[in-house]
């Protein structure tokens, strides 16, 4: 009988701090996940967590943590040539193949950049993929960006508005990301768009509500969800919404099911 | 085949058996209850007929045979997870309708939910022959019969007990010869067949109107009444949830064992993601949420029948006297509330 | 009306002096304060038929009636008779014909032999109350048979739990039902339900280890009470079978030195308390040089000293391993009059037979 809850070594290859509490660990694996799925890290002291795959290469795996609290702390005591155990991928991640040649909008709110992170490297990697690609990501305050490279690269391929919460910076907005969603020319997409929101539970209901305001379709909305887990695998039920579980039925979502998910 | 056994006769034939099965069945435990000079009823592996308690329920389910409060799942070093072994050894589970039939229920989620099969589950599983114990009906917190909980045909012996000894009916014939010389009688189950309890089970199909219930004001009263001590979770002939925790040797966090703990939805946590605010924060939401499991969201994934066997230890462990059957009576009142404010809009 | 009445004897009698000349209150006795309900009859009938139609709770659990006339006395006694029998004699099986375990033939239609002991008091205990870890009125009734009859004075408050509402820090030997605990570790789901009942009702001896995921405990500070047996909603914290007792000792209230007692005897059995009880009257003998006063407990030990209480005290008990006992005791009074203490010599108070 196959146990798929056993955990695999990997090697640490690099550490990188995003932000003071955003750590991206880059590690070995041949496991090539879809986009927006997740896998399974065992974090010494903790048991194991979801963690969205922030992006991948030709025999790695990218994962952004962040520090919160002394249990995850041990992690970030982990350096290139140490071990972490994986398990995965889970769950279903973007349609990208919905996605293909569409007007594309990604709406992020803080980390939620990571779990869209590896799909918007291979749109910026494949200009033709989508007939646009409009980014709006929002972080809380300067210290809470993450991936600054890629923010940057992101600038050259996409259309993209960087906002800030409640501070200002040169080159950036000031406000929600919901503020922004009526500057993107959804007149100019006919019928031809798809929608990818993700971000931490109010940000997604307040731009959902946004997006049907500014006559989006719901159908063609989805959502990336983060709830807690412990089995990624349906039995452990910590991330049951109604009839639907995060692990198998998700992360990602259409919204005309995630709008009705009451937790 | 049936047999009468004498008690004496009755604790030969299982002493044949332990040579072959695991025997777990409720056992008392003196003095071990909540309150002082109160026993506990839990299932455990019984050394002798004497030890079987069938006058009255177990406080706590037959679960904790097959999917145990904690479990090793895994063995741990700095390069490997081990998975733990099972005991060969199989087991016969001495159990009323409703543990019988909660097995379905458990297994719904540990083989069917997903594209897995639990491993640990059905290492375990496999290996669960039931007797079933005839229910003389449970007691007042009991509704089996509203959950249609109340029969089952999934046991290879039918026990019916009584001061004077066992009636015996073997159905898996694998078991005949652990009954060699013993003298015959015809014994065929019965099944309760009413409860003094009665459930009315709140017809959710229509989606506004779940979503006006999960607005409903109903579920403050539990703000006040519920504690979200956990007890009706653990003491649920079906509730699944666990949490995996790595349980660290000595001082070095990279030798261990990675354990499966019982985990409720009641508790304060259960939703709570590091550094993250806790999603249902009140002891109303979590209600609700445990309370729509059972009664509508189960059903809605697997079809078939409700997470509910009715068999009331929820409300029979509940330190605050909150009844299941009460709570979703009321569940009732406030759809037939909601379905006519719809109505008459 | 008789002017000429031998109050002392009454008292003894269980008979109080009333502001009203010639008018008594009767004390029955109730030990542990439970009793079957019909016993109230008998009240209601005193009350109605001998005295003033009125029924106080006495202050320890005895049932009073006052408002008796002189003259009724010998008809009460005589009605008592079936109570005192029934109470004491079969429900305690205390041996109405001793008095200080010295044989002294009761009549049986003469009320109460003596007044001491006092009526020992019950908090309702585990019959009912959710917090209690014994049955109060149970113990009452085998230290009944020990304590009285007796011309020795001792005042003895039992309580089901270390919440103490009965009050067993204010009497002069109080005893209180503590639980020793069992950790189920293979049941416990670091819910921390008991950590938090600990800390917020009780001594904060338990802590969650996050790296093992179980509750430790600091035993030393443990007061038994069992909140965490209430709180834990798997039953991993359990009672164990065998029932423990603290004993509070020499608390009293007064117009002189009133002070909490202090512990005397942790996580002691039943055999314990009831051993060093029978060990009392020869305590209070001794000090008093074989010669009763009426002198609760407290003042006895005050004379002897603490040491010399816990010599003959404990004298041939045999103590359960679990047992601690107070090597000394630091009471803490208050001194309604500064420096109390300090007076002639001639004026100290001696134990000890005299020479």
């Amino acid at each position: 009988m196959i146990n798929p809850v056993q955990p695999q070594a990997c090697t640490i290859l690099s550490v990188t701090k995003e932000s003071r509490h955003e750590w991206t660990f880059r590690v070995a694996s041949d496991v090539k996940p879809d986009h927006g799925q997740f896998m399974q890290l065992s974090i010494p002291m903790i048991g194991e967590a979801p963690i969205s795959v922030s992006a991948q290469g030709d025999g790695w795996l990218e994962f952004t943590i962040r520090s919160v609290g002394k249990v995850t702390n041990v992690i970030f005591q982990k350096q290139a040539g140490d071990t972490l155990f994986l398990r995965g991928p889970y769950g279903k991640g973007w349609p990208v193949e919905q996605f293909r040649d569409k007007h594309l909008l990604v709406v992020t709110g803080g980390t939620g950049l990571a779990p869209v992170r590896s799909m918007l490297n291979m749109l910026a990697a494949n200009p033709d993929y989508a007939k646009s690609v409009h980014l709006i990501c929002g972080f809380k305050n300067e210290d809470g960006i993450v991936f600054q490279n890629e923010l940057a690269a992101w600038k050259q391929k996409f259309s993209v508005i960087y906002t800030l919460d409640d501070q200002v910076k040169e080159g950036w907005r000031t406000g929600l990301v919901t503020a922004f969603i009526k500057d993107i020319p959804f007149e100019s997409f006919g019928d031809e768009y798809a929608v990818a929101v993700a971000g931490p539970p109010a940000m997604m209901k307040f731009t959902g509500l946004e997006l049907m305001k500014n006559g989006v379709a719901p159908e063609k909305v989805w959502m990336s969800f983060e709830r807690k887990m412990s089995c990624a695998v349906g039995k452990c039920g910590h991330c049951r919404i109604d009839e639907v579980y995060v692990c198998l039925d998700g992360p990602v979502f259409p919204y005309t099911i995630a709008r009705d998910l009451v937790d | 085949m049936g047999f009468s056994l004498s008690a004496a006769q009755a604790d030969a034939v299982l002493h044949a058996l332990k040579n072959d099965y695991r025997i777990f069945a409720p056992k008392r435990f003196p003095s071990q209850g909540r309150y002082s000079d109160t026993d506990i009823i839990r299932y455990e592996e019984i050394d002798g007929f004497s030890d079987i308690v069938w006058e009255t329920k177990s406080d706590y389910p037959a679960k904790e045979v097959i999917t145990p409060i904690q479990q090793t799942i895994f063995y741990f070093t700095e390069d490997e997870y081990r998975a733990s072994k099972a005991k060969e050894k199989p087991i016969l589970l001495l159990a009323r309708p409703c543990d019988i039939n909660a097995q379905q229920i458990q297994a719904k989620i540990y083989c069917e939910n997903g594209d897995y099969e639990d491993l640990y589950y059905k290492r375990i599983r496999e290996r669960v022959k039931f007797a079933l114990m005839d229910c003389n009906g449970g007691d007042d917190t009991c509704f089996c019969v509203s959950m249609e909980a109340n029969k089952t045909d999934d046991y290879a012996l039918a026990l019916k007990f009584s001061p004077e000894g066992l009636l015996v009916q073997v159905k898996d014939e694998t078991f005949t010869p652990y009954f060699t010389g013993m003298p015959q009688a015809d014994y065929t189950p019965a099944f309760v067949e009413e409860n003094s309890l009665k459930v009315n089970i709140p017809d959710l199909d229509d989606k506004a109107v779940r979503l006006a219930l999960k607005m409903h004001p109903m579920w403050q009263e539990f703000n006040r009444r519920c504690i979200s001590c956990g007890a009706c979770t653990v003491a649920c002939s079906t509730c699944t949830c666990f949490t995996t925790r790595d349980l660290i040797y000595g001082d070095n966090p990279e030798v261990g064992e990675r354990r499966r703990v019982a985990a409720s939805c009641q508790i304060a946590g259960f939703d709570q993601m590091a550094g993250q605010r806790e999603i249902r924060s009140t002891a109303g939401d979590r209600m609700r949420y445990k309370v729509l499991h059972k009664f509508h969201d189960y059903k809605a994934r697997f079809g078939e029948r409700h997470m509910c066997v009715g068999c009331g230890r929820c409300t029979h462990r509940c330190p605050e006297l909150i009844a299941i059957s009460a709570t979703v009576n009321k569940v009732n009142a406030a759809v037939e509330e909601i379905k006519a404010g719809l109505a008459g809009q | 009306m008789n002017h000429d009445i031998d109050i002392k004897k009454l008292r003894l009698n269980c008979f109080r002096q009333s502001k009203v000349p010639g008018e008594f209150m009767l004390q029955m006795r109730v030990p542990g304060g439970t009793i079957d309900a019909k016993y109230l009859s008998y009240v209601e009938h005193i009350a109605k038929t001998w005295g003033d139609g009125s029924f106080h709770i006495g202050t320890r659990q005895s049932f009073d009636i006052p408002g008796i006339p002189y003259e009724n006395i010998p008809a009460v006694n005589a009605y008592l008779e079936q109570y005192i029998q029934e109470v004491d004699s079969q429900l305690c099986g205390v041996d109405m014909d001793t008095v200080s375990h010295e044989p002294k033939p009761w009549d049986p239609t003469s009320g109460y032999p003596t007044i001491g002991a006092r009526n020992i008091t019950g908090c309702i205990g585990n019959y009912h109350c959710i917090c209690g870890n014994c049955n109060t009125f149970e113990l009452a009734r085998r230290i009944e048979p020990i304590i009285f009859p007796s011309h020795y004075h001792i005042k003895i408050n039992i309580a089901g739990c270390p919440n103490d509402c009965n009050k067993a820090h204010l009497c002069d030997f109080g005893i209180i039902g503590v639980a020793r605990m069992t950790y189920h570790p293979e049941r416990c789901i670091a819910c921390g339900a008991c950590v938090r009942a600990c800390e917020k009702g009780a001594t904060r001896v338990l802590t969650l280890n996050e790296a093992s995921g179980k509750v430790e405990k600091d035993a030393c500070c443990c007061v038994g009470c069992g909140e965490c047996v209430r709180a834990c909603p798997t039953s991993a914290w359990t009672r164990q079978e065998t029932k423990f007792y603290r004993v509070i000792l020499g608390g009293r209230t007064g117009r002189q030195t009133p002070r909490i007692g202090k512990m005397f005897l942790n996580w002691a059995t039943e055999d314990v308390v009831l051993g060093v009880l029978k060990n009392w009257q020869k305590f209070s003998a001794w000090v008093m040089d074989y010669k009763p006063e009426y002198l609760h407990g407290g003042h006895l030990i005050d004379r002897a000293g603490y040491k010399k209480f816990k010599e003959i005290i404990l004298d041939g008990v045999e103590l359960n391993p679990e047992c601690l006992v107070a090597e000394d005791m630091f009471w803490h009074e208050t001194e309604y009059r500064s420096n109390f203490n300090v007076k002639p010599l001639s004026m100290h108070h001696t134990a000890g037979p005299k020479k």
